[in-house]
């Protein structure tokens, strides 16, 4: 089984589960940026919660089904269409041979995902199917999808059709609540507590490896590059310039700037849907408060997503 | 110790070579998800949704950490042949204006030393080398690249860099080497690792 993409979108690339233990030598998790939207894609089509999908970035993508293959759509707000009539994201579909599958412009949230019964055939690298685009490493030859590639799709089994019931669809807004913990220098920022409540926006300068947010002038009293230290997705970053940046799953593994909070684990499937000019709050969270908090999120998801706690 | 973050805790060391022994001491115990060492530091990624934060900070007192032991840092040796200046390694010309050197006697400099791997991070197998010579102090671009070839090699706030892979970076490039540092098929998929000896030969011309 086969698809062919005829419009790839601006950046659409293979994830599937991140690299993990190995940030040691320097390698990123790379991985879906919205691991929660994956794995309900995944859901539909009855695979494991981080078998390999597309991701697609802001302006969609389309492509053609080279034979019948079961396929679902989930992430971002935006219309699907096939052959040019509109369906239904969040809904398990089959598609004959020569159907065009048209994922449109995210109109909330960024990203989509597209995840095919069997799952993507793609190159594992390092542990994982994942594109890890800065090193050309994973999913399709290392980089993202153009025009005229065609993707192999593993052989699956009949699945039922499956639909996500309303309480497990993520809303997709333009404002944004993230929780976060102080780091190791938040005690070095210039008035720490405007970070937390203030309304801050998404920048311009947002891909997976990190956003800068913009609203506010942030400085911290350390002068000049610190020995560099190691940095997660999640951290906030304040390199000096006045803006903070928001590292994502692409994240490099070690950094000079001060690192002013964390995006806590609970929340960070959050970052993948994140888009330009949208708003975000920082909420302040102790570290017992954020514990409770994943478990709950966990607790919540459990029914439809067995596998909840190795997905987000 | 001291909280990182959420699921983030982070062991202030004496330098490079405490951090990589303490690391590789926490991480031979297989009870992180991740555990990085930083050139002064040690962050460990612990899994928030099964471990107890007062009991990690338990296990992380309990690892028995040895000093460091000095003849481990010599088990592997690597000569680096590099092709200093030209399309290689576009900073050096203004490098050489800037420290008031010729290119060869920066090269001189460069290659008179032994150096030692203080550790891999920032992007894949990127490896922080110690020990620059005083005289070759320069700071970092302002404008930081895009992407930089594999095998790029660069110099900044007193160590070399070495880009295993392509990818950003914001160090001043001097020259390039067509050594295999990344193996993927191998064990260890990155030739350098912290502690190892380093030499770089001049291979212009050549």
């Amino acid at each position: 089984m086969t698809v062919r993409i005829l419009k790839a979108g601006v950046q659409t690339t293979v994830q599937g589960a991140p690299r993990v233990g190995l940030r040691h030598l320097g390698i990123p998790a790379s991985g879906a940026a919205d691991p929660l939207s994956l794995a309900l894609a995944n859901k539909l089509v009855s695979n494991p919660a981080q078998a390999a999908a597309l991701e697609t970035t802001l302006n969609g993508v389309t492509l053609e089904f080279l034979d019948t293959a079961t396929c679902a759509i989930t992430g971002a707000m935006a219309m699907v269409r096939v052959n040019g009539y509109e369906i239904e994201a969040h809904k398990c579909f089959v598609a004959k041979r020569g159907d065009v599958l048209d994922v449109g412009a995210a109109i909330r949230g960024a990203r989509s995902y597209v995840a095919f019964a069997g799952g993507l055939k793609s190159e594992v690298v390092l542990g994982s199917a994942s594109t890890y685009l800065p090193a050309g490493l994973g999913g399709h030859r290392g980089r993202a999808l153009k025009k005229g590639d065609e993707l192999p799709i593993k052989s699956a089994r009949k699945v039922p059709g499956l639909t996500t019931p309303d309480r497990f669809r993520p809303p997709m807004s333009a404002s944004w609540m993230l929780r976060t913990a102080r780091s190791s220098e938040t005690g070095h920022l210039r008035g720490a507590s405007r970070l937390f409540g203030k309304k801050l926006r998404v920048g311009n300068r947002n891909d997976r490896m990190g956003i800068r947010l913009s609203g506010d002038t942030f400085t911290t009293d350390i002068e000049g590059d610190m020995p560099s230290a190691p940095v997660f997705p999640g951290i906030i970053q304040c390199p000096g310039d006045g803006s903070l940046y928001l590292l994502s799953v692409d994240a490099q593994t070690t950094g000079g700037y001060p690192r002013v909070a964390k995006v806590t684990r609970a929340d960070m499937h959050l970052l993948g849907q994140l888009r330009p000019g949208d708003s975000i709050s920082l909420l302040e969270r102790d570290v017992a408060v954020a514990a409770t908090e994943l478990r709950d999120k966990h607790a919540y998801w459990q029914e439809w997503l067995p596998e909840i706690a190795r997905v987000i | 110790m001291q909280s990182a973050g959420d699921d983030l805790i982070s062991i202030a060391v004496a330098g490079p070579r405490e951090a990589q022994s303490v690391a590789r001491q926490l991480r031979a115990t297989g009870a992180w998800i991740e555990v990085v060492a930083g050139i002064d530091s040690v962050v460990v990624r612990f899994d928030l949704a099964s471990t107890d934060r007062a009991m990690a900070g338990e296990l992380i007192d309990k690892a028995s950490v040895e000093p460091f032991d000095e003849s481990r840092a010599s088990a592997e040796h690597f000569e680096i042949p590099v092709v200093y200046g030209g399309d290689s390694g576009p900073e050096l010309a203004s490098i050489c204006e800037h420290l008031q050197l010729s290119e060869d006697e920066f090269v001189a400099l460069h290659t008179a030393r032994e150096y030692e791997v203080d550790m891999i991070g920032f992007t894949p197998g990127f490896a922080y080398i110690g020990g620059l010579d005083a005289r070759l102090e320069i700071p970092r671009l302002q404008e930081p690249r895009a992407r930089v070839a594999a095998g790029s090699v660069g110099i900044a706030g007193g160590r070399t860099g070495l880009y295993a892979l392509p990818g950003p970076g914001g160090w001043p490039l001097i020259g390039r080497t067509s050594f295999e540092l990344f193996r993927p098929d191998s064990e260890l998929v990155f030739a350098l690792q912290p502690g190892t000896r380093v030499r770089f030969t001049d291979a212009r011309g050549t």
